[in-house]
């Protein structure tokens, strides 16, 4: 077995594994990530998209609300080519009660929330497809988030600076020599191989998956996988980002972000991160909250829903899933059940993972000795290469006119079309080229979910109908000469159809419900690929089937 | 006041338009756009799985007598194939296969689909000569983004045939870029365009010593079956293509030919025209107001055919609350019992999903039905994708069930 030495393993590819990993790397401590799917696989690639102005959390957990204000300063600032800059309404309609305005204000002041209240005509010029009967509007510093694009950059970043950051590689035990957590054991799901990692710490950074990892080391750390499900609908019907102002619930949020608008989320205890379904009856119960913030609203066409599990750490009992704080902790194993050698970040959401990795850092540095400072609040993120500048949420430069606070939804096509590339698109909903799909291959996507997450491909109305038969067989020309066979290239199209499939289900109706049966006729029908599953299976470093990273919903 | 009216201009609507055109009755094809049929291979599938398809559609036309099979007969299937093969050969664009031996033919996955007739350009492809062990290429262009050569020969290979792929240089042309199949068929219309694709066939052929060449369906829109016998002739090697993603050209070949023989027969066909509902006097369909610009446009008729196709062609639609309706005339539907009911957990699971079964229940003579079995309208007919029972795609009837009710409702 192959056998691996560093100061820190972080486990976990999210955006607190990747912070870590960076912070660490940034001051100079060797690190190795690992990662049992893509980055981004868990928590991170399944929300929507929001940069919190804190606003949501004012009054049940004001310590949330003050981090996410901070945060969301210093994020704009070290990765704006992944920010679009929407802002944020809280809005009282006539369902909500209507004393709660001031409040909301009051505490917004309490816990450094920067809020303007604004008139309901002027939310009207802003946003004309809101509700009119909306009564009072609160704007926020609400904003819009490619999570994939900046756990990208930032591992990006990590990797410049010396960090160690593998994918597909699944902790499969700890190495615990008495009472001290030494090691881990991975597993290369690519090859199958095992590898040992010798550390002085291991960081489990694994999200909604924290409590697997640390039972592996002998201690229990309770993380309630709270599910949140949320819709993409095919319309920016909003620029900005609309919350309902009352307390958190339920359907009660709407992000825009690249070509569509998210509604989300519901709060569902589920009892394993890696097993749950989506109900018909959450799609329905948010369509109806989406009427009460944008009339017509089902008139839109939904695109698929999904679902993430929020890594909500439970220290005591509380009543309900939404009352567990939002805020995060750092478990110190030996102080809390003497084991040492091991410490969990559990909590936190996405806006401030970069606090959470400064503050673990801070706390491992000083076991090692290293008297580095945190600099990940100052340094800007560099962008992927396979992000197209013309794909970027917000076109980004030094130039102030040249800046835009939105993104354009004609940007991307002025491109194409001054490139002379519209032969070349081949997800021709999202416009993505060959090029960027070459890139994204190039740069080390495994299979065809992976690339959607770098560049989208697949994620539009026609949900892959045309573009997964383009891009399986690039990803064949491109690697086949690396031991891409065509069981592979199947195998990667029958596993990304499946994996569409889970998420239309629940919102197949209209133009949608035709699409997919467009869908079929092409697969089924033009393409029989099912007369090729004899002729499909997973292999090629494709890693469509292991059991580490299959998410197979629920049935409802 | 037209004799018939036919709604929808796909397959089954055309061939009902075509029957009824014939015995000299004022017919118009009144439709929102071209049908489903650009969308498919372009060949005739009469039932997938078997290989005497006439055999499985009697057995099957047995066991499930509301089939759209068993409701158009035997006699109807034959006759409706027969005339669709005269309007081709006329048309100088023949259909070859058989009623009663499934052909194999390559898809641009490189799996062999089943299928009864498929024109004449594509019938050097049948696995069975694919398998005589002589070599065969599969060609494309780079810039053609619905065909990869590489993947195709490797599943070929797999299934015991001889076959390497190549990419072709796009011959000169004055165009710089964005080569759809649309594109690459007129282009292939030009005989210079042509020369040069056939003098690179015919190297590969010299190196390679290929018996035959696999292209995409992109070889010409009006003048298919010259394009193929031209390029044999240059190349040494016997031509087959094979059916690109949607739009399909040889699906739009198929429309093309059927359009020209009811013009010429003296139909009439308006697109553009979403029929959104409809006025009758009891049980007889007295009018159907379409979509138009600035207000509806009322059509009259004596008689009516709706081919307005399932969930894919647009006939059936379902709302977020889930209920399916039929979109022009409001007529009931015959459904699976609930939400929960539409779909299976895989995709590509071997029985489809129920909710693509959603259609119209119909008499003997396609006249709709309602849930208690009473006729809806004595003067309308449903065919093709609308009705009821079947899952065209999974079942591989789509063409052959469209053209046997289509024709069945031109004949009565």
């Amino acid at each position: 077995m192959q056998t691996l030495s560093t100061d820190v393993l972080v486990i976990g590819g999210g955006a607190t594994g990747t912070g870590c990993a960076l912070d660490l790397a940034m001051r100079g401590i060797r690190c190795i990530l690992v990662e049992k799917g893509d980055l981004t696989h868990g928590t991170t690639g399944r929300y929507h998209g929001l940069l919190h102005s804190g606003g949501r959390y004012v009054t049940k957990d004001p310590q949330s609300a003050t981090e996410c204000a901070h945060e969301n300063a210093i994020l704009r600032r070290i990765m704006p080519h992944c920010i679009e800059q929407t802002s944020g309404f809280f809005v009282i309609t006539p369902w909500d009660d209507e004393s709660y305005g001031d409040v909301f204000v009051a505490n917004c002041h309490r816990t450094g929330v920067p809020v303007q209240e604004i008139s309901v005509a002027e939310m009207l010029r802003r946003e004309p497809a809101l509700n009119p009967r909306i009564s009072r509007v609160f704007e926020v510093h609400d904003a819009s988030a490619d999570s994939f694009l900046a756990t990208h950059s930032v591992a990006l970043a990590a990797r410049e600076y010396g960090a160690d950051i593998r994918t597909y590689h699944n902790v499969v035990d700890l190495v615990r020599v008495g009472d001290r957590v030494v090691g881990a054991i991975v597993e290369d799901l690519r090859s199958g191989e095992r590898i040992r990692i010798d550390c002085t710490y291991v960081l489990n950074a694994a999200g909604a998956w924290a409590g697997k990892i640390a039972a592996m080391a002998g201690v229990t750390v309770t993380v309630v996988p709270g599910k949140g499900t949320m819709v993409a609908m095919n319309h920016r019907m909003v620029n900005t980002v609309v919350n309902r102002c009352k307390l958190p619930s339920d359907g009660d949020i709407i992000v825009p972000i690249h070509t569509v608008a998210v509604i989300g989320t519901t709060d569902v205890h589920v009892p394993d991160p890696d097993v749950f379904g989506i109900e018909p009856e959450e799609i329905q119960f948010m369509l109806d909250e989406g009427e009460k913030l944008i009339p017509g609203f089902r008139q839109y066409r939904a695109l698929r829903a999904w679902a993430g599990v929020r890594p909500l750490y439970k220290d005591k009992d509380v009543a309900s899933d939404r009352d567990i704080p939002r805020t995060f902790k750092l478990l110190d194993h030996e102080e809390r059940d003497g084991v040492s050698g091991i410490l969990s970040i559990v909590g936190g959401k996405w806006t401030t993972y970069r606090l959470m990795a400064e503050q673990t850092v801070n706390e491992l540095a000083r076991r090692l000795g290293n008297t580095q400072p945190c600099r990940t609040a100052s340094e800007v993120l560099p962008v992927p290469r396979f992000e197209h500048r013309a794909h970027a949420m917000v076109t980004v430069s030094p130039d102030p006119a040249a800046q835009t606070p939105h993104y354009w939804l004609g940007k991307p096509l002025a491109l194409v079309e001054s490139e002379h590339a519209a032969g070349e698109l081949i997800c021709e909903c999202e416009l993505v080229t060959r090029d960027r799909i070459v890139a994204a291959i190039d740069a080390g996507a495994y299979n065809l979910d992976d690339i959607r997450r770098d560049v989208r491909m697949g994620m539009g109305p026609c949900q892959g109908g045309w573009c997964i038969y383009r891009t399986a067989n690039l990803l064949y020309e491109r690697r086949c000469a690396d031991g891409l066979s065509h069981t592979h290239a199947n195998e990667a199209i029958l596993h990304f159809l499946q994996e569409r499939w889970k998420g239309l289900t629940p919102v197949l109706w209209g133009d949608q419900l035709r699409q997919a049966r467009l869908d079929e006729l092409i697969y089924a029908g033009v393409l029989g690929i099912h007369r090729l599953r004899a002729l499909a299976e997973p292999g090629g470093g494709l890693v469509t089937q292991h059991p580490a990273i299959a998410t197979e919903y629920v049935q409802a | 006041m037209y004799d018939t009216i036919v709604i929808g201009a796909g397959l089954s609507g055309m061939l009902a338009a075509i029957g009824r055109a014939e015995r000299g009755e004022k017919v118009l094809v009144l439709a929102k756009g071209h049908g489903a049929t650009h969308w498919s291979t372009g060949c005739i599938d009469l039932l997938a799985d078997v290989d005497d398809p006439l055999a499985g559609i009697t057995q099957l036309a047995i066991q499930r007598p509301h089939h759209p099979y068993a409701l158009a007969g035997p006699a109807m299937i034959e006759q409706g194939i027969a005339r669709v093969r005269a309007i081709g050969e006329a048309a100088g664009y023949p259909f070859a296969g058989s009623l009663n031996r499934n052909l194999l033919l390559p898809t641009a996955l490189g799996a062999l689909r089943p299928t009864a007739f498929a024109p004449a350009t594509m019938i050097a492809g049948d696995a069975r000569q694919l398998r005589d062990g002589r070599p065969t290429l599969i060609a494309g262009f780079a810039e053609l983004r619905d065909f990869f050569p590489p993947l195709i020969a490797a599943n070929l290979r797999a299934q015991g045939i001889a076959a390497e792929a190549a990419q072709l240089a796009l011959p000169p042309t004055q165009r710089q870029h964005d080569f759809s199949p649309v594109t690459l068929a007129r282009l292939c219309e030009q005989p210079a365009f042509r020369a040069n694709l056939g003098e690179q066939l015919a190297a590969h052929v010299r190196k390679g010593g290929y018996a035959r060449i696999g292209l995409p369906a992109i070889l010409g829109l009006r003048h298919a079956t010259e394009v193929v016998r031209d390029l044999q002739n240059r190349a040494g090697a016997l031509i087959f293509e094979i059916p690109t993603l949607p739009v399909s050209v040889a699906g739009m070949r198929l429309y093309q030919i059927l359009e020209d023989e009811l013009l010429r027969l003296g139909g009439r066909i308006q697109l553009g025209g979403f029929v959104q509902r409809a006025e009758h006097i009891g049980d007889t369909l007295v009018a159907v107001f379409s979509e138009a610009a600035a207000r509806e446009q009322r059509h009259t008729a004596r008689r009516w055919v709706l081919a307005t196709g399932g969930i894919l062609g647009g006939g059936v639609r379902a709302t977020p609350e889930g209920h399916l309706h039929e979109t022009a005339l409001a007529l009931p539907l015959q459904t699976p019992d609930g939400r929960a009911g539409w779909f299976a957990p895989r995709f590509l699971n071997d029985q489809g999903h129920p909710v693509f079964q959603s259609g119209v229940r119909v008499d003997q003579r396609l006249r709709p039905l309602d849930a208690a079995d009473r006729l809806v309208y004595e003067n309308v007919q449903v065919v093709g994708g609308a009705l009821a029972g079947y899952d065209p795609i999974r079942e591989g009837c789509l063409e052959g069930a469209a053209i046997a009710t289509g024709w069945a409702a031109g004949q009565a």
